[in-house]
Protein backbone atom coordinates (compact mmCIF):
# COMPACT_ATOMS: atom_id res chain seq x y z
CA UNK A 1 0.00 0.00 0.00
CA UNK A 2 1.31 3.42 -0.81
CA UNK A 3 0.55 6.87 0.42
CA UNK A 4 -0.67 7.79 -3.01
CA UNK A 5 -3.32 5.10 -2.99
CA UNK A 6 -6.70 6.41 -4.00
CA UNK A 7 -9.81 5.45 -2.16
CA UNK A 8 -12.71 4.04 -4.13
CA UNK A 9 -12.46 6.45 -6.96
CA UNK A 10 -13.01 9.54 -4.85
CA UNK A 11 -10.72 12.45 -4.23
CA UNK A 12 -8.70 11.58 -1.17
CA UNK A 13 -5.42 9.74 -1.22
CA UNK A 14 -4.43 7.81 1.86
CA UNK A 15 -1.90 10.50 2.77
CA UNK A 16 -4.50 13.23 2.43
CA UNK A 17 -6.99 11.20 4.42
CA UNK A 18 -4.48 10.70 7.23
CA UNK A 19 -3.82 14.43 7.44
CA UNK A 20 -7.51 15.25 7.42
CA UNK A 21 -8.29 12.53 9.95
CA UNK A 22 -5.80 14.18 12.28
CA UNK A 23 -8.07 17.23 12.14
CA UNK A 24 -11.11 15.13 13.01
CA UNK A 25 -12.57 14.93 9.52
CA UNK A 26 -15.27 12.23 9.54
CA UNK A 27 -15.05 11.66 5.80
CA UNK A 28 -11.34 11.01 6.09
CA UNK A 29 -11.93 8.46 8.84
CA UNK A 30 -14.34 6.65 6.54
CA UNK A 31 -11.84 6.69 3.69
CA UNK A 32 -9.16 5.13 5.88
CA UNK A 33 -11.63 2.61 7.22
CA UNK A 34 -12.69 1.59 3.73
CA UNK A 35 -9.10 1.24 2.61
CA UNK A 36 -8.10 -1.08 5.43
CA UNK A 37 -11.24 -2.73 6.76
CA UNK A 38 -10.84 -5.99 4.85
CA UNK A 39 -7.30 -6.56 5.98
CA UNK A 40 -8.04 -5.75 9.61
CA UNK A 41 -11.26 -7.73 9.69
CA UNK A 42 -9.66 -10.74 8.04
CA UNK A 43 -6.82 -10.66 10.53
CA UNK A 44 -9.29 -10.56 13.43
CA UNK A 45 -11.37 -13.32 11.89
CA UNK A 46 -8.39 -15.58 11.31
CA UNK A 47 -7.08 -15.10 14.80
CA UNK A 48 -10.37 -15.56 16.61
CA UNK A 49 -12.26 -17.87 14.25
CA UNK A 50 -15.46 -16.05 15.19
CA UNK A 51 -17.28 -13.43 13.11
CA UNK A 52 -18.89 -11.60 16.04
CA UNK A 53 -15.58 -11.30 17.87
CA UNK A 54 -13.86 -10.28 14.66
CA UNK A 55 -16.32 -7.44 14.14
CA UNK A 56 -15.94 -6.22 17.69
CA UNK A 57 -12.17 -6.33 17.41
CA UNK A 58 -12.21 -4.58 14.04
CA UNK A 59 -14.16 -1.76 15.59
CA UNK A 60 -11.80 -1.64 18.55
CA UNK A 61 -8.71 -1.64 16.36
CA UNK A 62 -9.95 1.28 14.27
CA UNK A 63 -11.09 3.14 17.35
CA UNK A 64 -7.60 2.88 18.79
CA UNK A 65 -6.16 3.91 15.46
CA UNK A 66 -8.27 7.04 15.28
CA UNK A 67 -7.53 7.91 18.88
CA UNK A 68 -3.83 7.79 18.14
CA UNK A 69 -3.74 9.00 14.58
CA UNK A 70 -2.42 12.40 15.58
CA UNK A 71 0.77 10.65 16.73
CA UNK A 72 1.35 9.00 13.36
CA UNK A 73 4.44 10.61 11.88
CA UNK A 74 4.92 8.39 8.86
CA UNK A 75 8.12 6.68 9.99
CA UNK A 76 6.55 3.40 8.91
CA UNK A 77 3.83 2.64 6.38
CA UNK A 78 0.40 3.48 7.69
CA UNK A 79 -0.84 -0.02 6.91
CA UNK A 80 2.03 -1.50 8.94
CA UNK A 81 1.23 0.76 11.85
CA UNK A 82 -2.47 -0.09 11.71
CA UNK A 83 -1.81 -3.78 11.28
CA UNK A 84 0.44 -3.99 14.27
CA UNK A 85 -2.10 -2.12 16.33
CA UNK A 86 -4.78 -4.57 15.22
CA UNK A 87 -2.64 -7.54 16.16
CA UNK A 88 -2.12 -6.05 19.60
CA UNK A 89 -5.85 -5.49 20.02
CA UNK A 90 -6.56 -9.12 19.17
CA UNK A 91 -3.79 -10.45 21.39
CA UNK A 92 -5.01 -8.33 24.27
CA UNK A 93 -8.51 -9.71 23.79
CA UNK A 94 -7.23 -13.29 23.71
CA UNK A 95 -5.34 -12.67 26.93
CA UNK A 96 -8.43 -11.17 28.55
CA UNK A 97 -10.37 -14.30 27.66
CA UNK A 98 -7.63 -16.42 29.18
CA UNK A 99 -6.85 -18.09 25.87
CA UNK A 100 -3.24 -19.12 25.33
CA UNK A 101 -1.33 -16.76 23.06
CA UNK A 102 1.53 -19.18 22.82
CA UNK A 103 0.70 -22.84 23.30
CA UNK A 104 2.37 -24.81 26.02
CA UNK A 105 5.13 -26.99 24.71
CA UNK A 106 2.96 -30.05 24.57
CA UNK A 107 3.22 -32.63 21.82
CA UNK A 108 0.68 -32.27 19.05
CA UNK A 109 -2.47 -34.01 20.17
CA UNK A 110 -2.56 -37.70 19.34
CA UNK A 111 1.00 -37.72 18.15
CA UNK A 112 3.27 -40.36 19.51
CA UNK A 113 6.92 -39.87 20.06
CA UNK A 114 9.07 -41.39 17.40
CA UNK A 115 6.75 -41.71 14.47
CA UNK A 116 4.95 -39.55 11.93
CA UNK A 117 1.26 -39.74 12.56
CA UNK A 118 -0.74 -41.44 9.84
CA UNK A 119 -4.50 -41.25 9.74
CA UNK A 120 -6.29 -44.57 9.34
CA UNK A 121 -7.31 -45.15 5.79
CA UNK A 122 -5.52 -42.02 4.54
CA UNK A 123 -3.20 -42.81 1.69
CA UNK A 124 0.25 -41.31 1.72
CA UNK A 125 -0.56 -39.02 -1.16
CA UNK A 126 0.21 -35.34 -0.86
CA UNK A 127 -2.30 -32.65 -0.02
CA UNK A 128 -1.61 -30.54 -3.08
CA UNK A 129 -4.54 -30.72 -5.46
CA UNK A 130 -6.91 -32.21 -2.92
CA UNK A 131 -7.64 -29.18 -0.70
CA UNK A 132 -8.77 -25.68 -1.47
CA UNK A 133 -8.85 -22.41 0.40
CA UNK A 134 -12.11 -23.23 2.16
CA UNK A 135 -10.74 -26.49 3.51
CA UNK A 136 -7.68 -24.69 4.75
CA UNK A 137 -9.74 -21.95 6.35
CA UNK A 138 -11.88 -24.48 8.17
CA UNK A 139 -8.80 -26.29 9.41
CA UNK A 140 -7.23 -23.02 10.61
CA UNK A 141 -10.43 -22.29 12.53
CA UNK A 142 -10.12 -25.68 14.21
CA UNK A 143 -6.58 -25.05 15.41
CA UNK A 144 -6.13 -24.50 19.13
CA UNK A 145 -5.89 -20.72 19.75
CA UNK A 146 -2.17 -20.69 20.54
CA UNK A 147 -1.22 -22.52 17.38
CA UNK A 148 -3.63 -20.42 15.39
CA UNK A 149 -2.07 -17.19 16.58
CA UNK A 150 1.43 -18.14 15.51
CA UNK A 151 0.30 -19.70 12.23
CA UNK A 152 -1.83 -16.71 11.23
CA UNK A 153 0.84 -14.19 12.12
CA UNK A 154 3.58 -16.00 10.24
CA UNK A 155 2.07 -17.87 7.32
CA UNK A 156 -1.00 -15.72 6.63
CA UNK A 157 0.09 -12.25 7.65
CA UNK A 158 3.76 -12.58 6.84
CA UNK A 159 5.36 -11.59 10.13
CA UNK A 160 8.90 -12.81 10.81
CA UNK A 161 9.68 -14.89 13.85
CA UNK A 162 11.50 -12.04 15.58
CA UNK A 163 8.44 -9.81 15.12
CA UNK A 164 6.12 -12.52 16.43
CA UNK A 165 8.36 -13.06 19.43
CA UNK A 166 8.15 -9.35 20.12
CA UNK A 167 4.38 -9.19 19.63
CA UNK A 168 3.34 -12.19 21.67
CA UNK A 169 6.18 -12.18 24.18
CA UNK A 170 7.93 -15.46 23.47
CA UNK A 171 11.33 -16.49 22.22
CA UNK A 172 12.15 -16.74 18.53
CA UNK A 173 12.83 -20.44 18.98
CA UNK A 174 9.43 -20.90 20.57
CA UNK A 175 7.77 -19.12 17.69
CA UNK A 176 9.50 -21.39 15.18
CA UNK A 177 8.68 -24.48 17.15
CA UNK A 178 5.00 -23.58 17.54
CA UNK A 179 4.67 -22.69 13.89
CA UNK A 180 5.98 -26.09 12.95
CA UNK A 181 3.55 -27.80 15.29
CA UNK A 182 0.70 -25.70 13.96
CA UNK A 183 1.50 -26.76 10.39
CA UNK A 184 1.71 -30.41 11.45
CA UNK A 185 -1.64 -30.09 13.19
CA UNK A 186 -3.15 -28.46 10.14
CA UNK A 187 -1.87 -31.23 7.93
CA UNK A 188 -3.45 -33.75 10.25
CA UNK A 189 -6.78 -31.90 10.15
CA UNK A 190 -6.69 -31.58 6.39
CA UNK A 191 -5.89 -35.24 5.86
CA UNK A 192 -8.68 -36.26 8.19
CA UNK A 193 -11.02 -33.97 6.34
CA UNK A 194 -9.97 -35.51 3.04
CA UNK A 195 -10.42 -39.04 4.42
CA UNK A 196 -13.91 -38.18 5.68
CA UNK A 197 -14.83 -36.77 2.33
CA UNK A 198 -13.55 -39.86 0.55
CA UNK A 199 -15.49 -42.08 2.96
CA UNK A 200 -18.77 -40.37 2.07
CA UNK A 201 -18.39 -41.11 -1.60
CA UNK B 1 17.14 -41.88 12.19
CA UNK B 2 13.41 -42.56 12.08
CA UNK B 3 10.52 -40.43 10.81
CA UNK B 4 9.64 -39.03 14.25
CA UNK B 5 13.17 -37.83 14.80
CA UNK B 6 13.24 -36.31 11.37
CA UNK B 7 9.97 -34.51 11.95
CA UNK B 8 11.36 -32.85 15.06
CA UNK B 9 14.36 -31.46 13.19
CA UNK B 10 12.33 -30.54 10.12
CA UNK B 11 12.14 -26.77 10.93
CA UNK B 12 15.94 -26.55 10.98
CA UNK B 13 16.16 -28.87 8.00
CA UNK B 14 13.95 -26.52 6.01
CA UNK B 15 16.28 -23.66 6.91
CA UNK B 16 19.19 -25.58 5.45
CA UNK B 17 20.67 -26.72 8.72
CA UNK B 18 20.96 -30.48 8.56
CA UNK B 19 23.34 -33.37 8.94
CA UNK B 20 24.19 -35.98 6.33
CA UNK B 21 22.15 -38.49 8.29
CA UNK B 22 19.09 -36.28 8.14
CA UNK B 23 19.55 -35.66 4.45
CA UNK B 24 19.97 -39.38 3.82
CA UNK B 25 16.73 -40.12 5.66
CA UNK B 26 14.89 -37.46 3.75
CA UNK B 27 16.17 -38.74 0.41
CA UNK B 28 15.10 -42.30 1.16
CA UNK B 29 11.75 -41.75 2.94
CA UNK B 30 8.68 -40.99 0.87
CA UNK B 31 6.58 -40.28 3.99
CA UNK B 32 8.95 -37.53 5.12
CA UNK B 33 9.20 -36.16 1.59
CA UNK B 34 5.42 -35.99 1.50
CA UNK B 35 5.39 -34.34 4.90
CA UNK B 36 7.73 -31.63 3.74
CA UNK B 37 5.75 -31.12 0.54
CA UNK B 38 2.51 -30.85 2.50
CA UNK B 39 3.91 -28.31 4.96
CA UNK B 40 5.24 -26.24 2.07
CA UNK B 41 1.85 -26.47 0.40
CA UNK B 42 -0.01 -25.41 3.55
CA UNK B 43 2.32 -22.49 4.01
CA UNK B 44 1.93 -21.32 0.43
CA UNK B 45 -1.87 -21.69 0.49
CA UNK B 46 -2.09 -19.74 3.74
CA UNK B 47 -1.08 -16.57 1.94
CA UNK B 48 -4.30 -16.80 -0.05
CA UNK B 49 -6.31 -16.36 3.12
CA UNK B 50 -5.37 -12.71 3.50
CA UNK B 51 -8.15 -10.15 3.35
CA UNK B 52 -10.88 -12.12 1.68
CA UNK B 53 -13.73 -11.05 3.94
CA UNK B 54 -15.37 -7.77 4.67
CA UNK B 55 -17.06 -6.62 7.88
CA UNK B 56 -20.77 -5.81 7.78
CA UNK B 57 -21.70 -2.13 7.30
CA UNK B 58 -22.97 -2.11 10.88
CA UNK B 59 -19.36 -2.18 12.05
CA UNK B 60 -18.68 1.23 10.55
CA UNK B 61 -21.97 2.59 11.87
CA UNK B 62 -21.07 1.54 15.39
CA UNK B 63 -17.53 2.83 15.01
CA UNK B 64 -18.69 6.18 13.69
CA UNK B 65 -21.09 6.55 16.61
CA UNK B 66 -18.26 5.92 19.04
CA UNK B 67 -15.99 8.36 17.23
CA UNK B 68 -18.67 11.01 17.55
CA UNK B 69 -19.32 10.16 21.19
CA UNK B 70 -15.66 10.65 21.94
CA UNK B 71 -15.54 13.88 19.98
CA UNK B 72 -12.95 12.50 17.58
CA UNK B 73 -14.98 13.44 14.52
CA UNK B 74 -15.19 17.18 14.04
CA UNK B 75 -17.04 19.25 11.56
CA UNK B 76 -14.97 20.17 8.52
CA UNK B 77 -12.42 22.89 9.17
CA UNK B 78 -13.23 26.30 7.87
CA UNK B 79 -10.95 26.69 4.95
CA UNK B 80 -9.19 29.65 3.53
CA UNK B 81 -10.97 31.32 0.63
CA UNK B 82 -10.21 30.84 -3.06
CA UNK B 83 -8.10 27.78 -2.42
CA UNK B 84 -10.71 25.36 -1.32
CA UNK B 85 -14.04 27.07 -1.47
CA UNK B 86 -14.77 25.71 -4.92
CA UNK B 87 -13.80 22.19 -3.94
CA UNK B 88 -16.47 22.45 -1.29
CA UNK B 89 -18.92 23.82 -3.75
CA UNK B 90 -18.37 20.90 -6.06
CA UNK B 91 -20.80 19.25 -3.70
CA UNK B 92 -23.69 20.66 -5.59
CA UNK B 93 -26.34 19.97 -3.02
CA UNK B 94 -24.60 22.19 -0.53
CA UNK B 95 -25.31 25.32 -2.54
CA UNK B 96 -29.10 25.36 -2.26
CA UNK B 97 -28.93 23.97 1.26
CA UNK B 98 -26.58 26.69 2.40
CA UNK B 99 -28.59 29.33 0.63
CA UNK B 100 -31.78 28.03 2.17
CA UNK B 101 -30.16 28.06 5.57
CA UNK B 102 -29.09 31.63 5.10
CA UNK B 103 -32.56 32.72 4.09
CA UNK B 104 -34.54 30.54 6.48
CA UNK B 105 -32.41 31.22 9.50
CA UNK B 106 -32.27 34.91 8.71
CA UNK B 107 -28.56 34.94 9.47
CA UNK B 108 -28.88 37.03 12.56
CA UNK B 109 -25.33 38.15 12.69
CA UNK B 110 -24.87 40.00 9.45
CA UNK B 111 -25.17 43.78 9.03
CA UNK B 112 -24.09 45.13 5.66
CA UNK B 113 -23.22 48.49 7.17
CA UNK B 114 -22.03 50.92 4.56
CA UNK B 115 -22.91 48.68 1.67
CA UNK B 116 -23.99 51.24 -0.82
CA UNK B 117 -24.55 48.77 -3.60
CA UNK B 118 -25.60 45.72 -1.70
CA UNK B 119 -25.27 42.27 -3.20
CA UNK B 120 -28.26 39.94 -3.06
CA UNK B 121 -27.17 38.40 0.21
CA UNK B 122 -26.62 41.65 2.00
CA UNK B 123 -30.05 42.79 0.89
CA UNK B 124 -31.59 39.76 2.49
CA UNK B 125 -29.73 40.29 5.70
CA UNK B 126 -30.13 43.99 5.77
CA UNK B 127 -33.87 43.51 5.86
CA UNK B 128 -33.70 41.47 9.03
CA UNK B 129 -34.40 43.73 11.99
CA UNK B 130 -33.46 41.17 14.65
CA UNK B 131 -29.87 40.95 13.71
CA UNK B 132 -27.40 40.74 16.57
CA UNK B 133 -23.86 41.93 16.62
CA UNK B 134 -21.11 39.56 15.71
CA UNK B 135 -19.28 38.22 18.73
CA UNK B 136 -17.03 35.24 19.32
CA UNK B 137 -19.70 33.72 21.52
CA UNK B 138 -23.14 35.32 21.25
CA UNK B 139 -26.19 34.59 23.39
CA UNK B 140 -27.39 32.00 20.86
CA UNK B 141 -23.97 30.43 20.87
CA UNK B 142 -24.05 30.24 24.63
CA UNK B 143 -27.35 28.38 24.37
CA UNK B 144 -25.65 25.91 22.07
CA UNK B 145 -22.77 25.50 24.48
CA UNK B 146 -25.22 24.96 27.32
CA UNK B 147 -26.87 22.25 25.23
CA UNK B 148 -23.62 20.37 24.97
CA UNK B 149 -22.53 21.15 28.52
CA UNK B 150 -23.16 17.63 29.72
CA UNK B 151 -20.86 16.04 27.17
CA UNK B 152 -17.31 14.97 27.75
CA UNK B 153 -14.87 17.88 28.17
CA UNK B 154 -13.04 17.19 24.93
CA UNK B 155 -16.28 17.31 23.01
CA UNK B 156 -17.40 20.54 24.67
CA UNK B 157 -14.08 22.11 23.89
CA UNK B 158 -14.40 20.94 20.32
CA UNK B 159 -17.84 22.54 19.97
CA UNK B 160 -16.55 25.81 21.40
CA UNK B 161 -13.52 25.79 19.14
CA UNK B 162 -15.64 25.04 16.07
CA UNK B 163 -18.10 27.74 17.01
CA UNK B 164 -15.43 30.36 17.54
CA UNK B 165 -13.83 29.34 14.30
CA UNK B 166 -17.17 29.77 12.48
CA UNK B 167 -17.76 33.14 14.08
CA UNK B 168 -14.36 34.53 13.23
CA UNK B 169 -14.76 33.23 9.70
CA UNK B 170 -18.07 35.03 9.46
CA UNK B 171 -16.50 38.22 10.80
CA UNK B 172 -13.75 38.05 8.21
CA UNK B 173 -16.24 37.44 5.42
CA UNK B 174 -18.43 40.33 6.53
CA UNK B 175 -15.47 42.64 6.66
CA UNK B 176 -14.55 41.60 3.14
CA UNK B 177 -18.08 42.28 1.94
CA UNK B 178 -17.94 45.74 3.48
CA UNK B 179 -14.81 46.36 1.49
CA UNK B 180 -16.27 44.96 -1.70
CA UNK B 181 -20.03 44.29 -1.58
CA UNK B 182 -19.99 42.74 -5.06
CA UNK B 183 -17.36 40.14 -4.30
CA UNK B 184 -19.12 36.89 -5.17
CA UNK B 185 -16.39 34.76 -3.64
CA UNK B 186 -16.85 36.36 -0.28
CA UNK B 187 -20.59 36.09 -0.48
CA UNK B 188 -20.26 32.39 -1.04
CA UNK B 189 -17.80 32.12 1.80
CA UNK B 190 -20.28 33.82 4.06
CA UNK B 191 -23.03 31.44 3.04
CA UNK B 192 -20.68 28.57 3.62
CA UNK B 193 -19.73 29.81 7.06
CA UNK B 194 -23.34 30.17 8.10
CA UNK B 195 -24.08 26.73 6.75
CA UNK B 196 -21.26 25.33 8.83
CA UNK B 197 -22.56 27.10 11.87
CA UNK B 198 -26.04 25.83 11.18
CA UNK B 199 -24.63 22.32 11.01
CA UNK B 200 -23.07 22.81 14.42
CA UNK B 201 -26.44 23.80 15.82
CA UNK B 202 -28.20 20.90 14.10
CA UNK B 203 -25.64 18.45 15.37
CA UNK B 204 -25.94 19.71 18.92
CA UNK B 205 -29.73 19.56 18.83
CA UNK B 206 -29.90 16.17 17.11
CA UNK B 207 -27.57 14.58 19.57
CA UNK B 208 -29.14 16.15 22.59
CA UNK B 209 -32.46 14.63 21.52
CA UNK B 210 -31.03 11.10 21.26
Amino acid sequence: MTGARRAQGDKLTETEAIERAKQGDGEAFKVLYDLHKRRVYSLCLRMTGNTASAEDLTQEAFLQLFRKISTFRGESAFSTWLHRMSVNVVLMQLRKKGLPIVPLDEATEGEEEGQVKKEPGAPDERLAGSIDRLHLQRAVDELPPGYRTIFVLHDVEGYEHNEIADLVGCSIGNSKSQLHKARIKLRELLRMNRAEKAGKR
Amino acid sequence: MNCGEFERVLPEFLEGEHTREQQAHFDSCSACANLRADLDFISSQAKLLVASEEPRPAVWDALEARLRDEGLIRLPEFVTPKVSIFSRWRTAWLVPVAAALVIAAGIKLYHPAGAGDPAPISKQHGSNPTVAAVAPVSHEDQVLLNTVATRVPAQRARYRADLESANSFIQDAEQSIKDDPNDIYTQQMLINAYAQKQMLYDLAVDRSEQ
